[in-house]
């Protein structure tokens, strides 16, 4: 079946309504058979590419290709999309099997057809023998699992998913996107799928592409994204992270950067195009280590611990540096510190993402 | 994998464009081209075969060529957007001409032409959706086209030939002056003052009663408030007229008081000196002024409650407390808080009693006397040997600014909002109840009202059983034979079944173009939507006398010469039960997501098959009130249709009417409560049906 999934590309695409530019010049592939996640804040324009992508909103400017054809003026009907909404848009009046054949019956398949087609995909979305219910006899999650059997039942070449899982409470998302994912692998639809919920993104996508005030930010598989953040903004939306500024000097593969008053070797790449000065250091809680005596003084930052929470497993800290208040998070078992207690604060060097200072506006 | 038949849904095949062509040259054929003599229910072969579009010679072949020629660009696909363009401009072409033709040549239009224009007007809609106008989708076009066509040719035009019997005389002269002239000439002045000043008291009295039935439905703690529930259906189903005719039988010079009174009196009276006349004796102070102004009230006030009490029962109850535990008592937090947050009802119920106020027509011209208004002065400056059609149209003009002032002052205040009207009356529990001694009080007030609504409405059926009403009340049954024994050719019959036919087409006429307008309203944004938004406006705030006058000037000649007929009663009632189609269908399809549609496109279906199967679904329950309602007011209008009911086209209430004016009050009001009952039954009729299966969906569909 992978081999009839094809490319959605998008070529400078806008979308205007009226003065608000909710999409503004937007070049993306998304290659054939994946599933690619649109991360980002509210009002950033997500649900809106995904509408223009689906035929039920025209492109301001702009085109769309599906494959090799472009379906820029196509209307929805005719772009061959199965989408899942956040209100999963059932028909209430239609049973289970109605809303599922819907489409079906639109298109004139032969009785017999229908009803194993149906069963097909009910079984799929583990839905099969709730056939006659209506849609207000099922509970959310069972909604949602229809609500993806009816995109998917005419086998479409694109399938998108609008914020599917935000009705659902969290234990059932966690189970529901896995779900999600292992139908879309199976498929091999080329799939685009609509959070803001940056740990569903992670977990379900190839590629995930974070997107600010109608552009796109940083496109790039969830590791990458995570480690190597293009942007502060990037950054601070992927993971938890604490942003300090540093200065980094140096040259060859012998590199150092500087903040707070301690200085740390990096070992990055000849080829890292980073230039010497002031840069952005994305810290992540992780790499973060609070230790209560000191061998190796100027690799450390002095330190108070000024807040703590007991969060069962791991317990948080925020620690008072020359170089900013740094938040980290440490297992409950180890050496526990108190409020106002001195610490010297140890970073993994390796782990340290460098952002150019200059293209960032945050 | 691919489901791809050889068009894909949505996309028009060469059969659509092949059937509109040979349906345009089946009526261009087969039925006439011009109108018939008598119309379409009366006419000979003779006249029929004469008719037909081949016996002019100026058309004879140029149309079926033109159209014919069409038929090789529907099989063949034009490069780029070609046949788009083509069709646009072809079919333009020629319904314009045809247009022209008719208009040039003082023709009026028939059947077969009526026909033949839709086919073109489809073919129209093909090729703009073709060119991208509704995103490629030709029925939404053609729905477009349709409902822009109505309120076009039903709307503006009608609306335009007021304008152009004012600013032009009969010789087709520019006189602006003339309205002028006309609105300063003796009299004028009075009546418009008349008018307001009615309209304005109306509409307070109508609010504050409507607030006092409001309070007292949702915050008594008494028995009677459950029969507010039923009084508001009341006047829906009874003609605007009855409830003055009744007024007449109770308060009128030999009505029930003045008998009453002289019978306990003397004839006259207490004080009055010997020879005087009495003060009850006979005297007509039900005519005027007062009589106006408390039929309308009674018409008026539950249109009030609703509004008021749909607001009132959405109003938090918190408030309130917040106010009674910071020591306010129950009246000071019901005149501080409670009624500063109906503000909003209060001044949409005021104004709505205004417009409807000044728009009545059947309660001015029963009660009226020496109190003239504006729609009744337009009415006699037509109906009357006069035919002053100038001056008619001078006042409906007036009317109709000042109803459309109103209703954009309504509409900038309240918002939008008001469109969607309050249905559905309900309570919360823990309100807080009414000072005990502004309780009693209203509970003598609306016992009242419900005495005085009871003895009116006995009265209107007891009037058709006794001789002569005032004079004589012997029990008779003459009233009713002479209506309904006759034979179905006379008495009340041909009025009956023609009320009852024109109603049941108009009633789904109505609904659907009303559920199309919301549907585009709520759901279409384009280039031209301005057209139909103003037009819904002209809808709701024209009154029916204006209505009247418009269409007779309208449609007295050609190109569309339709007074007379059934069809132009069908389109008056249609128009006038409008405004129900469009803020039910409103309010419905503002409940109902556009994912629901959007789901049901991306599944492959086109918008026909979306609305189908999707929307209608789900506004079942709309359009079966919608179409009841609009049936019941079908039935009971009288303003609009009054001017245009003739000898062959007598409705119910301009029957009535006419009996009325030729004194036949037994008769009248025998007939008006045989109508009333009718309704009756069948809104009852019709709320057990719809109660019963929305209960029945109810555990499915939502
Ligand atoms: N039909 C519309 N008319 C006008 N503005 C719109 C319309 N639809 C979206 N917008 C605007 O476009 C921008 C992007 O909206 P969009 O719905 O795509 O955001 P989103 O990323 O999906 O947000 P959320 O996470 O809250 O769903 C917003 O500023 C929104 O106000
Ligand atoms: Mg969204």
């Amino acid at each position: 079946m992978t081999d009839s999934s094809i490319k959605i590309v998008l070529k400078n695409v806008s979308k205007h309504f009226g003065k608000v530019r909710a999409l503004d010049g937007i070049d993306i592939e998304f290659a054939q058979g994946t599933l690619t996640t649109l991360l980002g804040p509210s009002g950033c324009g997500k649900t809106t590419l995904l509408r223009l992508v689906s035929g039920l909103e025209p492109v301001t400017t702009g085109e769309i290709w599906f494959g090799d054809e472009n379906v820029t003026g196509l209307s929805a009907t005719r772009r061959d999309v199965g989408m899942v909404f956040q209100s999963y848009a059932l028909f209430p009046h239609m049973t289970v099997a109605q809303n599922v054949g819907y489409g079906l019956r639109v298109l004139k398949t032969a009785p017999e057809e229908i009803e194993s087609r149906i069963r097909e995909v009910l079984q799929m979305v583990a839905m099969d023998g709730y056939q006659s219910r209506y849609p207000d006899e099922l509970s959310g999650g069972q909604q949602q699992r229809v609500a993806v059997a009816r995109a998917m039942v005419l086998r479409p070449k694109v399938l998108l998913f609008d914020e599917p899982l935000s009705n659902i409470d969290s234990k059932l998302r966690r189970s529901m996107r896995e779900d999600i994912r292992r139908l879309q692998q199976l498929s091999g639809i080329t799939s685009i799928y609509v959070t803001h919920d940056q740990a569903e993104a992670m977990a379900v996508s190839d590629e995930i592409i974070l997107m600010r005030n109608g552009t796109i930010e940083q496109q790039g598989p969830p590791q990458s994204l995570y480690h190597y953040p293009a942007t502060v903004f990037v950054a601070d939306f992927i993971g938890e992270s604490n942003i300090i500024t540093a200065e980094l000097i140096g040259s060859g593969g012998k590199r150092q950067i500087v903040f707070g008053d301690i200085k740390i070797s990096v070992s990055v790449d000849e080829q890292m195009p980073y230039a010497n000065g002031p840069v952005k250091l994305s810290l992540r809680p992780e790499i973060i280590e609070l230790l209560n005596s000191n061998p190796n003084a100027d690799q450390r930052l002095k330190g108070v611990i000024v807040q703590r929470a007991y969060m069962g497993p791991v317990i948080e800290y925020s620690v008072e540096t020359k170089a900013g208040t740094l938040f980290t998070r440490v297992p409950a078992h180890s050496h526990q510190f108190q409020v106002n207690e001195k610490v010297y604060v140890h970073i993994h060097p390796d782990e340290i993402i460098i952002i150019p200072e200059n293209d960032d506006n945050n | 994998m691919n489901q791809r038949i050889n068009t894909a849904p949505g996309e028009i095949g060469p059969w659509v464009l092949l059937s509109w062509i040979s349906i345009a040259l089946a009526a261009y054929c087969l039925l006439p081209w011009t109108a018939l003599e008598y119309g379409l229910t009366d006419f000979t072969k003779e006249e029929w075969l004469n008719a037909l579009g081949w016996k002019f010679s100026k058309i004879t072949l140029i149309l079926p060529l033109t159209l014919a020629a069409l038929v090789p660009f529907g099989l063949i696909k034009l490069p780029g957007r070609g046949t788009g363009w083509f069709f646009t401009i072809a079919s333009g072409t020629v319904i314009g001409a045809v247009l022209i033709g008719f208009v040039t040549t003082q023709t009026s239009m028939g059947l077969g032409c009526g026909v033949v224009m839709m086919c073109l007007a489809a073919l129209f809609a093909v090729g703009i959706s073709e060119l991208g106008f509704q995103r490629g989708d030709t029925f939404i076009a053609g729905a477009v086209i349709f409902v822009v066509f109505m309120v076009v040719a039903f709307i503006f035009f009608p609306v335009w030939e007021i304008f152009r019997n004012v600013l032009f005389t009969k010789n087709g002269e520019f006189a602006p002056l003339q309205f002028f002239q006309i609105i300063t000439s003796f009299g004028v002045g009075r009546v418009v003052w008349n008018t307001l000043m009615l309209a304005f008291t109306v509409g307070a009295a109508t609010t504050i009663c409507g607030i006092v039935f409001a309070l007292y439905s949702i915050r008594a703690t008494s028995r009677i408030r459950v029969l507010i529930r039923v009084f508001y259906i009341l006047p829906i189903i009874t003609p605007p007229f009855v409830v003055g005719m009744s007024l007449i039988l109770l308060f009128g010079r030999a009505g029930m008081i003045n008998d009453a009174l002289m019978f306990l009196l003397g004839p006259q009276g207490l004080f009055t000196p010997a020879g005087a006349q009495g003060i009850f004796e006979r005297s007509g102070y039900i005519y005027g002024f007062s009589g106006i102004f408390l039929a309308q009230v009674l018409s008026l006030t539950p249109v009030s409650y609703m509004v008021i009490s749909g607001m009132l029962s959405s109003i938090n109850p918190s408030m309130e407390e917040a106010s009674l535990t910071m020591r306010a008592n129950r009246g000071k937090t019901l005149w501080n808080v409670t009624l500063p947050l109906l503000r909003p009802a209060i001044a949409n119920s005021f104004l709505l009693g205004m417009i409807s106020s000044a728009a009545d027509f059947g309660n001015p011209l029963v009660l009226g006397g020496e109190y003239d208004v504006l729609s009744t002065e337009i009415y006699f400056s037509i109906a009357g040997a006069q035919l002053d059609f100038a001056k008619a149209s001078a006042l409906g003009l007036i009317l109709l600014f000042l109803s459309l002032t109103v209703f954009f002052i309504q509409r900038k205040w309240i918002g939008k909002k008001s469109y969607v009207t309050v249905t559905g009356v309900e309570t919360s529990g823990n309100v807080t109840p009414l000072p005990v001694g502004m309780q009693r009080c209203m509970t003598v007030f609306v016992t009242l009202w419900f005495v005085l609504v009871g003895v009116l409405y006995v009265s209107i059926f007891l009037g058709g059983f006794v001789k002569q009403w005032g004079a004589d009340y012997t029990l008779t049954l003459s009233h009713h034979l002479e209506l309904w024994s006759k034979g179905l050719g006379s008495g009340a019959w041909p009025s009956f079944r023609n009320s009852l036919t024109y109603a049941v087409v108009a009633a789904p006429l109505t609904t659907l173009v009303g559920v199309l307008i919301a549907y585009i309203l709520t759901r279409k944004q384009f280039w031209g939507r301005g057209i139909i938004d103003f037009g819904t406006v002209l809808i709701f705030a024209i009154p029916g006398t204006v209505v009247g006058v418009a269409y007779i000037l309208a449609f007295n000649t050609p190109p569309i010469e339709i007074t007379g007929t059934a069809i132009i009663l069908i389109i008056t009632m249609a128009i006038r039960a409008m405004p129900v189609g469009i803020r039910g269908g409103m309010s419905a399809l503002s409940q109902i997501s556009t994912n629901l549609e959007e789901a049901s496109v991306l599944q492959r279906a086109g918008s026909l098959k979306t609305i189908w199967s999707v929307l209608l679904p789900l506004l079942k329950s709309t359009i079966v009130s919608s179409m009841a309602y609009s049936f019941i007011r079908a039935m009971t209008t009288v303003s609009a249709v009054i001017f245009l009911a003739t000898a062959g086209t007598d409705v119910a209430t301009t029957y009535i009417l006419s009996r009325v004016e030729s004194g036949d009050t037994g008769v009248a009001v025998a007939y008006g409560s045989v109508l009333i009952f009718t309704m009756l039954i069948f809104t009852l009729l019709v709320q057990f049906i719809t109660g019963r299966s929305r209960t029945e969906k109810q555990v499915k569909t939502f």
